[in-house]
């Protein structure tokens, strides 16, 4: 009796084995499926948003002459490490809350940067002295009309010049 | 007595006071105070803890749940030239019985930089008294809001020990460049101080005289401390590589009959490196510290680690952004006062088994988050399983050498609410 349902084990072992991994296997395609479905959906709504705007946040200062400035070089003056223009007048920072949608687009579209990384550096220069941190406004209206009152200023807008 | 009650309970209240009279004082989305399109600023921050421990004491009784943990600072910065900045912070620090001076100027500072190349290169000085370039936490070590967890890496950044005043600033200059090229970005700073180490822990830990020794009374002087950092940068900070080091020469002049004059010599290397992705990070550093010491007294010549030791300092920590506000923090934090004697055996044998092998190693994991639930305002709190007592102070230990029962294991969990504007 004992060796007669060793060998019924052993005979079926295989089967249950092959029905066990084709069960995980569909299973974990299903997983798979999921998750694709859900990145995909991720990824399109916000493409779609950005279309129905046609918004892409670009630079704005108060010369209009951001063109001429290099990736490097604005990556400086955000992270507050450049504190002057090339003919030596001072730059003035604005930005708006680290939580602020166009915020986060800027630091990863135009910076290649983290929010975060952005505030530990500038809690870093502020705590320590050497250095300032960045003018904060609350909304992108306001970064707008401060950046036009203000020489040397520099931040972000995802609105066309002239777009009000 | 009653006055002493009456001014720690000042103490206790006097953060919250602080808090919300600077609440009410600003309008709530105002992130700093500031003045002449930015040239005039202050800023500052203010945060009260509570520390609790099953075993052993950290910040002052925390086996009945501490409250004597307390940072404030204020400082302002003025922009006299776009390149030239002038700045000073006053820090009020309390921990229990690792610090005594409870009020310092932390620092005061004239800074200018000039941009050469396109401004892809800026070179700069610094003089006054200036802030310890040291790792990736050094700099800023008293503000909750730069550390990953409410304690920072015991075993590099010591904190409960009363040297850690050693560590924090001294007068001097700095000189520093930092170029840009790309993707890649590499800096450096050099900066020669007078250390302020005559103040009780730093002299105690600088002639490393044992507890169960009489104590020594003089005075550090000598060469100034030379510091050095290096860093390499790749995608503004996703990758980062670092490299401090501390060199230490400082004569010791007696001023009581048992010791000598003597000498101590101390090397600090440290290698840091640390990756940020968008919803995780990871931090690793790892240094050693080498002493030598000389003179002070014929007695201690017997003991060999006195006389030159290596220690063994280094910790990895994952970091985990669950979202924009809320992120947890695992780390391992390893110190060895001996790099060569990891379970402390040898070292305890060579005080007579006067001081127990637990007082030279530290093993701590670590379990935190952190919670900024509203903006400016931080709450985080963290879990440590720490296995040696290497660095708890004796103020709040008392017994701890020569405690027979004293336990090598022990919890601490500890919380801090900070506010910063």
């Amino acid at each position: 009796m004992q060796q007669h349902s060793s060998r019924w084990f052993i005979a079926n072992a295989a089967a249950a084995r092959l029905i066990t991994e084709a069960l995980l296997g569909i299973f974990l395609g299903l997983l798979n499926l999921r998750r694709a479905v859900v990145l995909s959906a991720i990824m399109l709504f916000p493409n779609m948003t950005l279309h129905a705007d046609d918004s892409k946040v670009r630079l704005l200062d108060s010369s209009h002459s951001v063109k001429q400035l290099t990736t490097e070089m604005v990556r400086e003056i955000f992270f507050m490490r450049l504190s002057s223009w090339p003919d030596g007048s001072p730059i003035h920072v604005f930005v708006l809350p680290d939580n602020h949608p166009l915020h986060i687009r800027f630091a990863k579209e135009i910076l290649g940067v983290y929010p975060f990384q952005l505030r530990s550096a500038w809690d870093r220069l502020v705590f320590s002295g050497t250095g300032v941190s960045p003018t904060t406004v609350e909304s992108e209206e306001e970064m707008r009309a401060r950046i036009e009152s203000t020489p040397g200023s520099i931040g972000y807008t995802d609105k066309k010049y002239g777009d009000n | 007595m009653r006055s002493v009650k009456r001014s720690l309970r000042l103490g206790r209240v006097a953060p919250m006071i602080l808090c919300s009279a600077l609440n009410m004082l600003m309008p709530a989305e105002a992130l700093a105070l500031e003045w002449l399109e930015g040239k005039v600023q202050v800023h500052g921050f203010a945060g009260q803890g509570a520390t609790y421990t099953d075993h052993n004491q950290v910040f002052g009784t925390s086996r009945d749940v501490s409250l004597d943990f307390r940072e404030m600072g204020l400082n302002t910065s003025v922009k006299l030239m776009p390149n030239l900045l002038i700045s000073a912070q006053g820090i009020y620090r309390d921990t229990g019985g690792s610090e005594r001076e409870k009020v310092w100027l932390d620092f005061a500072q004239a800074d200018y930089s000039h941009p050469f190349l396109d401004s892809s290169l800026v070179l700069g000085v610094r003089g006054g008294r200036v802030k310890i370039p040291f790792g990736l936490y050094n700099d800023t070590r008293d503000v909750l809001w730069t550390r990953p967890s409410v304690l920072l890496p015991q075993s590099i950044y010591f904190d409960t020990l009363a040297f850690r005043r050693g560590m924090i600033a001294g007068d001097g200059g700095v000189v520093y460049g930092r170029y840009t090229h790309g993707e890649n970005r590499f800096g450096w700073e050099f900066l020669a101080v007078d250390p302020q180490d005559n103040t009780g822990g730093v002299t105690a830990f600088e002639t490393g005289i044992p507890s169960f020794f009489p104590k020594a009374e003089g005075s550090l002087g000598g060469r100034p401390l030379l510091i050095g950092r290096t860093f390499y940068e790749w995608m503004g900070g996703r990758g980062k590589l670092m490299f401090s080091v501390v060199d230490l020469d400082r004569d010791f002049q007696s001023l009581n009959t048992f010791y000598q004059n003597g000498n101590t010599k101390m090397t600090y290397p440290l290698f840091s490196a640390q990756y940020n992705a968008e919803l995780w990070s990871l931090t690793a550093e790892y240094g050693w510290i080498d002493s030598q010491r000389s003179g002070y007294s014929s007695q201690l010549q017997n003991l060999p680690t006195w006389k030159k030791n290596t220690s063994e300092n280094f910790y990895v920590q994952g970091e985990y952004r669950f979202t924009t506000n809320f992120s947890a923090v695992l780390r391992y934090d390893v110190f060895h006062l001996n790099r060569d004697d990891r379970d402390g055996k040898e070292m305890s044998q060579l005080t007579g088994g006067r001081v127990a092998p637990h007082r030279f190693y530290a093993r701590d994991l670590t379990a935190g988050v952190r919670w900024e639930f509203a903006r400016n305002f931080l709450l985080a709190a963290d879990y440590h399983y720490v296995n040696g007592t290497a660095w708890l102070n004796e103020t709040d230990n008392p017994t701890l050498s020569t405690n027979p029962d004293a336990t090598s294991h022990f919890s601490l969990l500890t919380a801090m609410l900070s506010f910063r504007f």
